[in-house]
């Protein structure tokens, strides 16, 4: 019987497991985890952090969804190498509280594999910082890192959030949520610099400020302060500012470590072909880890996002149970809202010489629509107020139509699936 | 499983069908008591009046649902029995990753109260009032291998 070894059980991971169940009962699936709680959904935890969502409401996927497909979720595990040679996966059982540091004493395990999936996901970006490894000092990736700082938080009154990405800007809010004193501190002029150009960033950092969030741009921590506890941090301008806890955002890494040591490519991410397989036949990886073809920039990049996760998953799930699927390939693609601003980002949000733009602002509704051209191909697009037909928008991008016989109907306020249906031609019926 | 189906020709655009939805996902399920009502019953059912003519838009209830994929709350799923597009308003928490994802741009942001507005077929009513609500019968609600007799 086949063995199918899944590192990793979130939105990769699952779909990986549902790819396959849907075809293959029989084969013998285990999925790892180096977490206390089984599937759930990340992206949420911002809401767990403000106390908007409740633990039990996080719940992606339950034991008994694993149980029913009859799959091995092994929890608390932290794989520490593959050896695809012996294909073996070794692991350490993590159960025990690692402040105790009883983890070098805990079991070795061992899990041999026929086929692998690396669905192991990204992990915060520490700044090399004085200070960066004090207590009060937290990532901002699960749900640990979540029940840590609300443990904080109750004897807190001010928090400093280093960079304003998404996670930064969504620790920011759910910290505030709890009645703390936040300010997201900046290194480039605008928030959102990865997601958003600097007009969409100009409406959303107004909508945080208008809501008590201090956002200051152009301005970097140099040393977190304090004995034993978080007094403050200070600033390159040399300013000081008081806090007790400190949110490192500065980004996320495709957690490549575990097969550094093996011939398995890796650029940013786990370089991996359109059917999600990397350079090992038998290996494939999806999601926050792997890096793919990215359909608007045209070369590979890490598009570390919830959906591409799960279409990767399912494709490689596929895959691995014999279909022949391909990844059409990934894209930028963000939603967002703060404070009730909704914002939805796709593909080239920041133009260069070679696109052409079509925008339209309306700074008093805080409304913003912007399409980015190339050629006869929309390539991406920002809204910002108003987020209708964004998904038509997006099937334009994802199936590179030539977009010349609509170019000038794209920002009427009632452009719609009609308007493309004759170029994309949708999976589904809706005429007669 | 039976999906809703939209015939342009006759469709005169009146928005009955709109109305209808809108009342039926309503807390008062009438007319005059809806209008009155604090917070506003969207429809799920929008039409599009594109290219000179009259497009009414609703959820596809798709083979392949992009918003399935993309809900990172688990509030969306897909019955694989009926086919149908499930909701679960208490697992959503309004990220609008399914208004942006979807290609048919049937679902909505319902702003004030923060929840995808979407169709659910009437599913507790038993027949999907857009259907019943349209008087020129430009909506039919059939299987699709029927389309063609329908039609």
């Amino acid at each position: 019987m086949k063995q199918i070894v899944i590192i990793g059980d979130s939105a990769a991971g699952v779909a990986t497991v549902e790819a396959i169940r849907n075809k293959d009962k029989e084969s013998k699936i285990i999925v790892l985890s180096d977490e206390n709680f089984p599937s759930y959904c990340r992206c949420v935890i911002s809401d767990f952090l403000a106390g908007k969502v409740s633990e039990d409401k996080l719940i992606y996927r339950s034991q008994e969804f694993f149980k029913e497909n009859n799959v091995e979720l092994l929890l608390n595990k932290e794989v520490i190498k593959v050896d695809p040679k012996k294909n073996r996966v070794a692991a350490e059982d993590i159960s025990e509280n690692k402040k105790e540091d009883k983890k070098s004493k805990s079991a070795k395990l061992q899990f041999d594999y026929d086929v692998l999936v690396l669905a192991n996901g990204a992990s915060p970006k520490f700044p090399e910082l004085p200070g960066i490894k004090k207590k009060g000092v937290f990532g901002f990736r699960t749900i640990k890192d979540t029940k840590d700082i609300l443990q904080f938080v109750t004897m807190a009154d001010s928090a400093c959030v280093l960079g304003g990405g998404l996670i930064g800007l969504k620790a920011a809010y759910g910290l505030k949520k709890r009645g703390l004193d936040v300010k997201v501190i900046i290194k480039s002029p605008q928030v959102l610099s990865q997601v958003v150009d600097k007009q969409a960033a100009e409406f959303v950092g107004k909508r945080l400020s208008d809501n008590g969030i201090e956002i200051l741009t152009g301005s970097d921590v140099t040393e977190i302060l304090g004995n034993g506890d978080i007094k403050a941090v200070k600033l390159d301008s040399g300013k000081v500012i008081a806090c007790q806890i400190v949110v490192a955002a500065k980004g996320v890494k495709p957690n490549t470590e575990i097969i550094s040591e093996t011939e398995i490519k890796i650029n940013e991410g786990i370089c991996v072909d359109e059917y999600m397989k990397t350079n090992i036949p038998n290996i494939y990886a999806a999601g926050d880890v792997a890096e793919t073809f990215d359909l608007t920039v045209n070369k590979t990049a890490v598009n570390a996002l919830w959906p591409h996760a799960v279409d990767q998953g399912k494709i490689a799930g596929a895959n691995i149970v014999g279909e022949n699927i391909k990844y059409a390939g990934s894209l930028g693609l963000n939603s967002l809202d703060f404070f009730d601003l909704p914002v939805v980002s796709m593909g080239i949000y920041k133009q260069t010489d070679n696109h052409e733009v079509l925008a339209k602002t309306y700074p008093a509704d805080e409304l913003y629509k912007k399409l980015v051209i190339e050629g006869n191909r929309l390539v991406g697009a920002v809204l910002v107020g108003n987020i209708n037909q964004s998904g038509v928008f997006l099937e334009l991008i994802k199936q590179k139509s030539d977009i010349s016989t609509i170019k000038d109907r794209l920002l009427n306020e009632n452009f719609g699936y009609p308007d493309i249906m004759d170029l994309t031609q949708g999976a589904e019926r809706s005429y007669v | 499983m039976k999906k809703i189906y939209f015939d342009v020709e006759k469709c005169l655009g009146c928005r009955s069908c709109e109305l209808a939805c809108a009342i039926s996902h309503s807390a008062a399920k009438e007319l005059e008591k809806m209008i009155s009502q604090k917070d506003k019953s969207l429809p799920r059912i929008k039409i599009n009046f594109s290219k000179d003519k009259n497009y009414p838009m609703s959820c596809r209830h798709c083979k392949d649902p992009k918003c399935v994929s993309a809900c990172m709350a688990a509030a969306i799923s897909k019955d694989e029995k009926t086919g149908q597009i499930l909701y679960d308003e208490k697992k959503c928490v309004g990220c609008w990753m399914c208004v942006m994802v979807c290609p048919y741009g049937a679902i909505r942001p319902n702003k004030k109260v923060k929840i995808p507005v979407r169709c659910d077929l009437c599913t507790d009513i038993g027949e999907p009032q857009c259907v019943k609500g349209c008087p020129v019968k430009a909506i039919v609600w059939v299987e699709e291998t029927e389309l063609e007799r329908v039609k």
